[in-house]
């Protein structure tokens, strides 16, 4: 493999040759750690003067993807240079001898993308890519404009496997890797095949989750093991792997909360680290929504809810965030870092809202094999079918009928997109035809005037032929996932839907609300979306719709929630588009339009969200 | 009839493992072996000089701090302990690291004596780490110069 190097500076085969900043006074350690670095393939650069290395640092704002530093040397304050690799937006680990929890707290809360106790290991460094990914989502996304080639899914597939593997081995999802790896590969090079693989998701509904913490506690919150929690659930469908992401989410989410929930929220708000935590907040917080929604694990558990994630689809559709991943072409991830980014810290949001369609956790890592072009095409799809706008929950759980809000917001369309990536189109639409339209969000389709109470027709429409991308999955997903009852559904924000989703006033605020959450779930991966990616987003829609601004007015707090959601779908979508955009001028529109509405919805949603934190996730998306 | 170098290659293994059972070193001298490859191909010799020549400055600070009667500045004493540590501990060298632990306590309880006393056992025992390397270092020559392979040793 020869190093390409992208117009970012940073090698085309990320993540062989990421630039490492290593810093660190001790010459032993430093040595070691250099040593490490290497025998991960990236490009090292070391320094045991901290000094030095800010020098390196500011002389040039790209000359590095990661830093990773010693918190306690002589000279310098080892924060003082994470702040400056915050400042110009770089990945910063920290490393120290020290593995107390005070001190890892406060190495987290400056703002360390991780901490890594001394003596490191190799298998710790085989993963530090993934922050680079996070961070650079923003950044991939303007690649994505100009450049607008995939990746070399064949090329990536390997490494991108074999380091997919160490993370997934690491969350304990070890069994989900090889098959994922195989729907990977399958699907990178199908890229038109029409999903005739169902990718099955689980919706993490608020029953669902419920049972999962009654499983938990159960046990005994340390000796509960996927496996065992599985058996004690004992729901059909659900995969070991399930549980385990979802647990892994939920401890994430039980250690944010001793930190206090307020603290957490409004440092996370825009970049908000920890979006798996605002998911299971959701979770957790929906209880009171419980009640309005209809979503019972069963149904939701019902085949089309469970529905495999696409390994690739995994970390696109996890958030809002991945959808961003899905629209950034596959082969992003390999010039950028970034690209792989989107779709770990993406995951959260989606799964937010655990009402209804909780994707599976996702893998933050995985890197969307980037779909993006079926994608588009699923829009057009979609489009053409005049569904609504609704605002499907971005939750996304497929079907889950959540809202009734027929918010096809993006998220639902990256979601799908990500499911699809793989294979190119559909997983997640597959997941989401296969969703059965008559879920409960039937019943809420009343609410939303647009959608085919059906949607299954559209549904099969599109996990048949374009939707490779998901795009037909939004068409899906609006209309099963829109679901009257379950307001706080799932957002799916589908861009084509955008301008019926102006109609269907009541279903936005759901989606805000099932967006963050989704947002928030996914968020494996600690990333808060870039701010910049948010800011793209606002700033470029005009509020559209005051009618949706109205809609999601409807809604209570959770609705802010989708809307941000929705928003940050949009916003997904919109970065899609870039690499969509080769696709038709129809797929263009309906991203504009998207933004728009998603942007009014983003909104709303900030208002709103301002109490309660979900301004963040949606941020985080950049809605 | 045992070759020499079979011979050394045993007498290599045998004390490769007595170093390990002895508690001299642990499973991050492992890793550094694991690090040493084609492209790295004296690393461990590398980082071991590196660990030695910290233990050397560090051990002289802190014997300077610790000799500045009624002065002693333990928290300087302490983060010299720290880094020692943090060395010992990259390195694999587990019985240094283990005395890093008392040490570190001893500062932080401001207790002289006993911060004189780990630091004599330091100096002890990372003169004793060495001299031991030293001897397997060399017999790792001495088998390479009689024509043999250096063997894994599985611990």
């Amino acid at each position: 493999m020869e190093s390409v190097i992208n117009e970012e500076g940073r090698s085309d085969q990320f993540p062989v040759g990421m630039r490492v900043l290593a810093v660190d006074d001790n010459p032993t350690c430093l040595r070691k750690l250099e040593e490490l670095l290497l025998r991960c393939k990236y490009h090292v650069t070391k320094t045991m003067e901290s000094k030095k290395a800010l020098e390196m640092l500011r002389e040039k704002s790209n000359m590095f993807d990661l830093v990773i530093s010693d918190v306690e040397m002589p000279d310098t304050d080892g924060f003082k240079l994470l702040e400056i690799g915050l400042e110009m937006d770089l990945p910063v680990i920290m490393l120290s001898a020290h593995s107390d929890y005070d001190s890892v707290m406060k190495g987290i809360i400056h703002g360390a993308c991780d901490y890594l106790v001394k003596p490191v290991s190799l298998k710790e460094l085989r993963n530090i890519w993934q922050h680079v990914v996070k961070k650079n989502i923003g950044s991939y996304k303007k690649i994505i404009a100009p450049s607008r080639h995939l990746l070399p899914t064949s090329e990536y597939a390997p490494s991108g496997s074999g380091k997919r593997k160490e993370k997934a081995d690491d969350s304990g999802d070890g069994d989900d890797d090889s098959d994922r790896d195989d729907e990977e590969d399958g699907s990178e090079q199908d890229g038109d095949e029409s999903s005739s693989r169902k990718k099955r998701r689980v919706v993490w509904s608020q029953e669902l989750h419920q049972k999962f913490v009654h499983a938990v506690q159960q046990l005994g919150l340390d000796k509960a093991v996927p496996k065992k929690i599985l058996d004690y659930m004992n729901i059909e469908g659900l995969t070991r792997e399930n549980v385990a992401s979802h647990l892994q989410k939920y401890r994430l989410y039980l250690k944010k909360l001793d930190e206090g929930q307020q603290h957490n929220m409004s440092q996370d708000a825009f970049g908000s680290r920890d979006s798996s935590y605002f998911h299971m907040a959701q979770l957790e917080g929906l209880r009171d929504y419980s009640s309005t929604r209809q979503l019972s694990s069963s149904s939701l558990l019902t085949r089309s809810s469970l529905t495999k994630f696409h390994p690739s689809v995994y970390s696109s559709v996890n958030l809002q965030g991945s959808n961003s991943s899905s629209f950034i072409p596959p082969g992003h991830h390999q010039s950028s870092s970034s690209s792989a980014n989107p779709f770990g810290t993406y995951h959260s949001p989606l799964l937010a809202r655990s009402q209804n369609v909780n994707l599976s956790p996702l893998e933050p890592l995985q890197f969307p094999r980037s779909k993006c072009s079926p994608y588009m095409g699923d829009f057009k799809g979609i489009a053409d079918r005049g569904i609504g706008s609704s605002f499907l929950d971005s939750r996304m759980s497929f079907g889950s009928s959540s809202t009734s809000l027929p918010c096809a917001t993006s998220n639902n369309l990256m979601l799908q997109e990500n499911f699809g990536v793989s294979d190119g189109n559909q997983s997640c639409l597959n997941g989401l035809s296969s969703f059965p339209s008559h879920h409960s969000w039937q019943g809420n389709l009343k609410t939303t005037t647009r959608f085919p109470s059906q949607s299954l027709p559209l549904n099969h429409a599109f996990g048949q032929d374009q939707m490779t991308c998901g795009g037909t999955g939004l068409g899906d997903y609006n209309t099963s996932l829109v679901s009257a009852d379950s307001h706080v559904g799932v957002l799916q924000c589908e861009p084509p839907f955008l301008g019926d989703f102006m109609q269907n006033m009541n279903t936005h605020k759901w989606e805000e609300q099932n967006c963050t959450m989704m947002n928030n779930t996914f968020g494996n991966v600690d990333y808060p979306l870039p701010v910049d990616n948010n800011m793209v987003f606002r700033d470029n829609n005009a509020t559209r719709s005051k009618g949706v601004d109205d809609s999601l007015m409807m809604s209570p707090i959770e609705d802010s929630a989708t809307t941000l959601n929705s928003r940050e779908c949009v916003g997904n979508v919109t970065m899609m588009d870039p690499e969509m955009r080769s696709s038709t001028k129809l797929e263009n529109d309906l991203v504009d339009n998207q933004n728009d509405v998603f942007d009014d919805i983003m909104n709303e949603m900030l208002k709103q969200d301002e109490n309660n934190g979900m301004v963040s996730v949606a941020a985080r998306f950049g809605l | 009839m045992d070759t020499l170098v079979s011979q050394l290659q045993r007498q290599f293994r045998d004390y490769t493992i007595s170093l390990y059972h002895q508690g001299f070193l642990d499973d991050q001298f492992t890793e550094l072996k694991k690090l040493q490859d084609e492209c790295s191909p004296d690393f461990v010799a590398e980082v071991v000089s590196l660990f030695f020549e910290d233990c050397e400055k560090l051990i002289g600070n802190m014997a300077r701090a610790l000799d500045q009667t009624g002065n002693v500045d333990f928290s300087l004493v302490g983060s010299s302990v720290h880094q020692l540590k943090g060395s010992s501990s990259s390195v694999g060298a587990k019985r240094v690291k283990g005395l890093c632990v008392t040490f570190k306590e001893c500062c932080d309880s401001q207790n002289f004596e006993g911060c004189v006393r780990c630091l004599q056992q330091v100096d002890i025992e990372y003169k004793s780490l060495k001299a031991k390397l030293q001897d397997l270092f060399s017999l790792e020559q001495q088998i390479v110069q009689a024509g043999g392979r250096i063997p894994q040793v599985d611990i």
